[in-house]
């Protein structure tokens, strides 16, 4: 369904990605992975908009996203948990979700929507009328994890969705990913740890500065060299 | 001072009450767009002035004020949107935009003002009071063209209040203001978003030039001292908060009053500078404004 070719990527003369493919099929849980400052947000950022290809081509279902706004995505089927969470933090809970419905074609049916997300996460409905800025950060990734389910995702980016997380709610989010994906929502997240990753992701993709070294299943990455040197500088 | 009968007092709170709406018109819509773009509209004055000279031409084709001022209002949105799409929408993807921005504005305010003078000539235009009348309550009186500027100001905020807290484009244009990056991801317009809100900004400006347009004479350059104002109620309020901007104004106008009643009309501008500063000096980040 996502389908990555030859995308460099560069922050005015500071080339961050070079030459990255990768595919992720319907359904699937797709870990991206690397060392800090890898690129590995960067190919998130570029599949959402939020940073422009040099070059290479980002097609979502068939569709060529370099004609699209940001704020087109949304309406396409593609959601993302941005890193940090970047909620509204003077908006109450309950506006944060629903601003996630906000593209014209998930609009009519939103209302149907909360009632599933309010059932994932019943944390929606007992403090649906703070503000966003007020809860803890395991709260607010549920919050975030929520908005972004409101705008019908079949693709749903996850922006180091375990960052700053303490590792019961990083269980607790798991759980919640696994439940996403068995309705069928394909979900793509970037993390460094690479045991941490493959109790999740399907498949996995490494980075090295800005380079796609291998991409496989969890069992080869776990037992792959590359990994090895790459994390360890063997 | 020598004692004064509580009435007048009572009239000059409510005079300041009917300035201080102004005030709250101007410096909301100058809130309006900082909160959202974090760009300081140095041109603010000029929808000001371009209200007031629109007010004159309406009122001056008898056309009755009740519709005046919603097609004053209705005209001053669509320069102000014209004005954010075609300067600063460009200068927001540019490095360097906060000084652009303000460069760009300060421009467009000289621009304006010399424009009004070749279009509209330097001679002041007096309008007509949209109403004649006094109000009588006991002893205090109160000329209705004042109540009804109260009442224009308190429909048009509240209007505004509803448009913000209650409507979807009001949500979008809060998410915007409070991190446009995620708006964006959320499926926010977030350049059209701009832009309608630059509109409505201008739009409150228009409406307190018209509003003000009978008492004060209109001119090309009477919109500077209005942005001056505008920039200490913002001040006041915390920079970029609508609900700020609406008690600082209201602050603003009953201080003035209270402060030219026991003094004269020239010491006007020391009690607005002077509460400002005392303002600033006890919470640098304005009554609404978030503590860093």
């Amino acid at each position: 369904m996502l389908e990555i070719r030859g995308l460099d990527v560069a922050y005015g003369d500071y080339q961050v990605l070079w030459d990255v493919s990768i595919d992720v099929a319907a359904g699937e849980i797709v870990a991206i992975l690397g060392p800090n400052g890898s690129g590995k947000s960067t190919v998130l950022k570029a599949i959402i908009g939020l940073c422009r290809a040099r070059s290479g081509t980002i097609r979502f279902e068939g569709n060529d996203l370099a004609r699209l706004a940001v704020h087109d995505r949304a309406g396409i089927g593609i959601a993302m948990v941005m890193e940090r969470r970047r909620l509204f933090p003077a908006m109450t809970v309950r506006e944060n979700v629903l601003l996630g419905a906000y593209p014209a074609a998930v609009r009519h049916d939103a209302e149907a929507r909360l009632g599933w997300v309010e059932g994932l996460f019943p944390i929606l409905r007992e403090r649906g009328a703070q503000p966003a800025g007020r809860l803890s950060g395991g709260e607010q990734q549920m919050v975030a994890i929520a908005r972004g389910l409101m705008a019908k995702p079949r693709l749903l980016l996850m922006d180091e969705p375990y960052l700053g997380l303490a590792p019961k709610v990083v269980l607790q989010i798991n759980d919640i990913i696994r439940r996403i994906n068995a309705e069928g929502i394909a979900v793509v997240f970037n993390e460094q740890n690479v045991n941490l990753s493959f109790a999740l992701a399907h498949r996995g993709y490494l980075l090295e500065s800005g380079r796609l070294m291998l991409g496989g299943t969890g069992q080869e990455m776990l037992h792959s060299d590359v990994v090895r040197r790459v994390y360890l500088g063997e | 001072m020598t004692a004064m009968p509580i009435a007048l007092y009572i009239e000059q709170i409510v005079n300041g009450l009917v300035a201080g709406s102004m005030y709250a018109l101007v410096g909301g819509g100058i809130a309006l767009i900082y909160g959202t773009m974090r760009v300081l509209n140095m041109a603010h004055g000029e929808f000001y002035m371009m209200g007031g000279y629109a007010a004159f031409y309406l009122v001056g084709r008898s056309v009755p004020p009740v519709l005046a001022i919603p097609l004053v209002a209705g005209l001053l949105f669509l320069v102000g949107a014209a004005v954010q799409r075609l300067t600063v929408h460009y200068l927001l993807r540019q490095d360097g935009w906060l000084f652009a921005c303000i460069a760009a504005t300060l421009g467009l305010s000289i621009a304006f003002q010399n424009l009004a003078l070749i279009v509209f000539g330097e001679d002041y235009k007096t309008v007509p009071y949209y109403v004649e009348g006094i109000l009588r309550l006991g002893d205090i009186r109160l000329p209705l063209q004042r109540v009804l500027m109260l009442l224009v100001a308190v429909g048009t905020l509240l209007a505004m209040g509803f448009l913000l807290k209650k409507t979807r484009f009001g949500w979008a244009l809060r998410a915007t203001s409070q991190d446009s990056d995620a708006a964006s991801v959320c499926g926010i317009p977030v350049s059209r978003v701009h832009m309608i809100t630059f509109g409505l900004s201008a739009a409150l400006g228009g409406v307190a030039g018209a509003m003000l347009a009978p008492i004060y004479s209109v001119s090309p350059w009477m919109g500077l001292p209005v942005l001056f104002k505008g920039f200490v109620v913002v001040v006041l309020g915390g920079l970029g908060s609508f609900p700020g901007a609406i008690v600082g104004g209201l602050l603003l106008g009953i201080v003035e009053a209270l402060g030219v009643q026991i003094t004269s009309a020239e010491w006007r501008d020391v009690f607005g500078f002077a509460l400002m500063i005392v303002v600033v000096w006890a919470r640098p980040w304005g009554l609404f404004g978030k503590a860093p």
